[in-house]
């Protein structure tokens, strides 16, 4: 299953807007945390888990699916939600604190919750995976259209709630897929210390599922990947558990001196930067032009200073709304 | 404190350091003591409470563990009953949530299920506490949570003399004891500082005992009892009480369970006025264990309502002034001595 | 003879400035060369200062004090 030219320019746009805010996002939370890094700081404080590298999994993976299908992410979930279609204007206030946040400020970066597209984030390692588990429940047994998708990361197929997710998911025969964005790094840990394993594909037997390992970062391959499981969930044939190896770019969380990664492994990841592969290849296949190129990063670039701008611009929330909202 | 201070030999440790040197100390003269957590190892502890370990003793006794806390607290539970002694830890007490049966129903439970014949020595160490936007999930103090539930021993150091004896301690315990320490107490700057909790630490080994609270200022009107960051709230709060003329009593509880009612109570005796910091949430916790300890002795002791200035019973939002907003601070403190302050 | 404690110059890559996080001797304290006297931090990583001589303790840069390479951050004499 290739992606259509189309699908391409979408995934591709979609990447641009995901890392020009990603950037974005890096340089105003530095603001007022230097020289002195107090994570209480400045317009955006609190911790920071940024997804520079991973978004062909994002794109590759929501170009299949619709406002009306699920997908939960992780503590890393920006470039999910980007490519699910979150309101990034409010998106962004929500990241700011602000009362025109998602959630009025209550959540902030890690707690993401936009109904409009059934997105939501956790920041518990494999949390979202039950609950994924359960959307497509509720869509099977109420007769109602829609694919839900777990993210996680490699760090989560270590965690109970992983395993309790695939065995429930394959029991009742639900459609939702598992996608885990394999980054190599839990913290400081390097996957080879946590995982008994070298690829997680190999544990979908064990919950009788099919595994799929996706090498290469490609958006392409995961494209055609994700699309297959998606189709196998929207005909009722159940879950499939994918993983994709992927890179992290940036430190685990903003302020991450990233000590224990070995000398040059971030050189040779920035040198496989997966945005300007796609843009190298769109081009030699005929499906972008130098101008045209210039334009999507334009519109990206665009909307996302427009979305921070509306953050910065917003108001705080008033002290006391702490207090509402507990109860429906 | 003053009186722990040395001038000629004084030796300030952050309470992360102290943590460490504690844990260090004793894994030199018992090899049954050995850590499990997630980035214990070369990381040193995302919050810098086993520096240098990794260094001295090596990886079979300092292990980085998979995100597993299921399994490897759960594997606490079994090591240590079978006789070694471990130092585990959960990153974030929030992160209970995952874990929670291998702490109150096996860790907690099992000597009492074995008339006393099966031991747990095991300690868990785990950061609690807020103030840094992290939100809902990464800012929880869960003290009452966990001092709640019958069978684990739950300690809060303030400072980091206390930190150092009361690890030396649980580490010696035969009995399960729930380290909690507060994230903005340890020294790591990039949580902020707050130096009153960066303190002198003797370099020999010592344990402070549980079940015994700190008077930490004496006073006569008033008496503030705290817990890790509320300790330091409190003593704030006194300074600025004083300048009103009001002479404030600050309690550092220092455990849970062990709960040293005795001293709260004599203070309050003293005083005839409380007032309970707690940054755990406000309902069926901490503040009104204190409270109710102290009325159900001898109501008499008190001349005016006792006060709490704890944590709204609501997730903790990320918003900087909703959180500002609900975290307990001196100027609570003072306004909630001012509506009991009478003659 | 008194020794400064001047923050090294190869403690970490670039010229970012440094935070002045703990100090873990009191002015005028007496102090053991070796001895860790202060920690400083860049970004989020925190860096050891130790004491190079014998002698009592000068503290020049307080804690929250910014702080470069090259700088003197306390005096032993």
């Amino acid at each position: 299953m290739q992606p259509n030219r189309e699908q391409q320019l979408w995934m591709y746009e979609h990447m641009l807007v995901s890392r020009y805010f990603e950037e974005a996002i890096e340089k105003i939370y530095l603001e007022g945390k230097t020289p002195a890094f107090n994570m209480a700081n400045g317009p955006i404080p609190g911790e920071m888990h940024l997804s520079n590298g991973q978004e062909p999994c994002a794109v590759g993976v929501c170009a299949h699916l619709d406002a009306g299908d699920i997908a939960t992410s992780t503590h890393r979930p920006h470039h999910v939600a980007i490519a699910k279609g979150v309101d990034l204007d409010r998106m962004a206030a929500e990241i700011f604190g602000k009362k025109t946040g998602l959630s009025g400020g209550r959540g902030g970066h890690m707690h993401i919750f936009d109904p409009a597209v059934n997105f939501s984030c956790s920041g518990i390692i494999a949390q979202g995976m039950g609950p994924a588990v359960g959307a497509a429940l509720s869509r099977k047994m109420s007769n109602r259209e829609g694919v839900a998708v777990a993210f996680l990361g490699e760090g989560a197929a270590n965690q109970g709630a992983f395993h309790e997710a695939l065995n429930l998911a394959s029991v009742w025969k639900l459609p939702v897929v598992f996608v885990i964005e394999d980054n190599a790094w839990g913290i400081s840990v390097p996957k080879a210390d946590a995982t008994a394993v070298p690829r997680n594909d190999v544990r979908a037997a064990g919950y009788g599922m099919p595994g799929v390992h996706v090498a290469g970062n490609d958006p392409f391959a995961i494209f055609a990947a994700a699309g297959e499981a998606i189709a196998r969930a929207r005909a009722g044939q159940g879950p499939t558990l994918i993983e994709i190896e992927t890179s992290r770019l940036a430190g685990h969380f903003m302020g991450d001196a990233e000590g224990y990664r070995p000398k040059g492994e971030k050189e040779a990841l920035f040198a496989r930067d997966p945005i300007p592969r796609m843009r190298d290849r769109m081009i030699a296949e005929g499906n972008l032009t130098a101008e045209g190129d210039a334009e999507i990063a334009a519109r990206a670039q665009a909307r996302v200073d427009a979305a921070i701008a509306f953050a910065r611009a917003s108001d705080y929330p008033a002290a006391e709304e702490a207090l509402e909202r507990v109860f429906a | 404190m003053s009186e722990k201070v040395s001038t000629t030999n004084e030796r300030r440790l952050t309470i992360a350091r102290a943590m460490a040197e504690a844990i260090a100390q004793e894994m030199r003269v018992d090899e049954r003591v050995f850590v499990m957590g997630e980035d214990i190892g070369g990381l040193g502890g995302v919050f810098g409470n086993t520096r240098g370990l990794i260094e001295e003793f090596g990886k079979e006794r300092i292990r980085d563990t998979p995100i597993s806390e299921t399994g490897f607290i759960g594997a606490a539970v079994g090591a240590a009953s079978d006789g070694m002694r471990p130092v585990v830890e959960l990153m974030f007490v929030d992160f209970f949530g995952v874990c929670m049966d291998a702490i109150y129903n096996l860790m907690a439970k099992n000597t009492y299920f074995s008339g006393g014949n099966v031991k747990v020595p095991l300690v868990l160490m785990t950061s609690t506490g807020g103030g840094y936007s992290d939100a809902g999930q990464h800012s929880q103090c869960l003290y009452g949570t966990f001092a709640h539930l019958p069978g684990m021993k739950v300690v809060a150091p303030s400072n980091a003399y206390d930190a150092k004896g009361m690890m030396t301690a649980a580490i010696r315990d035969e009995n399960p004891v729930v380290f909690m320490y507060h994230k903005g107490l340890q020294g790591m700057g990039w949580l902020g500082t707050e130096a009153g909790a960066t303190v002198n630490v003797p370099e020999e080994s010592y344990e402070v005992p549980f079940g015994k609270a700190a008077v930490v200022r004496e006073g006569t009107d008033v008496t503030i009892v705290g817990l890790a960051m509320g300790v330091h709230n409190a003593l704030k709060a006194a300074d600025l009480l004083a300048k009103k003329g009001v002479s404030a009593e600050v309690v550092d509880l220092r455990t849970l369970v062990p709960l040293d009612r005795d001293t709260v109570f004599e203070s309050v005796r003293k005083t005839g006025r409380l007032i309970v910091v707690d940054e755990d949430y406000h309902s069926f916790g901490v503040s009104g264990e204190i409270i109710a300890s102290v009325c159900e002795r001898d109501l008499s002791v008190l001349k005016a309502a006792p006060r709490r200035v704890a944590y709204p019973d609501v997730p903790i939002p990320f918003s900087r002034p909703m959180e500002q907003f609900c975290l307990p601070n001196p100027d609570k403190i003072v306004a909630a001595f001012d509506t009991i302050g009478g003659a | 003879m008194a020794s400064d404690i001047v923050i090294a110059g190869d403690l970490w890559d670039g010229d970012e400035q440094a935070v002045v996080t703990n100090w873990f001797a009191s002015d005028g304290a007496t102090v053991t060369q070796g001895m860790l006297l202060a920690e400083i931090m860049v970004e989020k990583t925190q860096f050891e200062v130790r004491a190079p001589a014998d002698g009592v303790l000068t503290i020049v840069r307080n804690v929250d004090d910014i702080v470069s390479k090259g700088d003197v951050v306390g005096r032993i004499a």
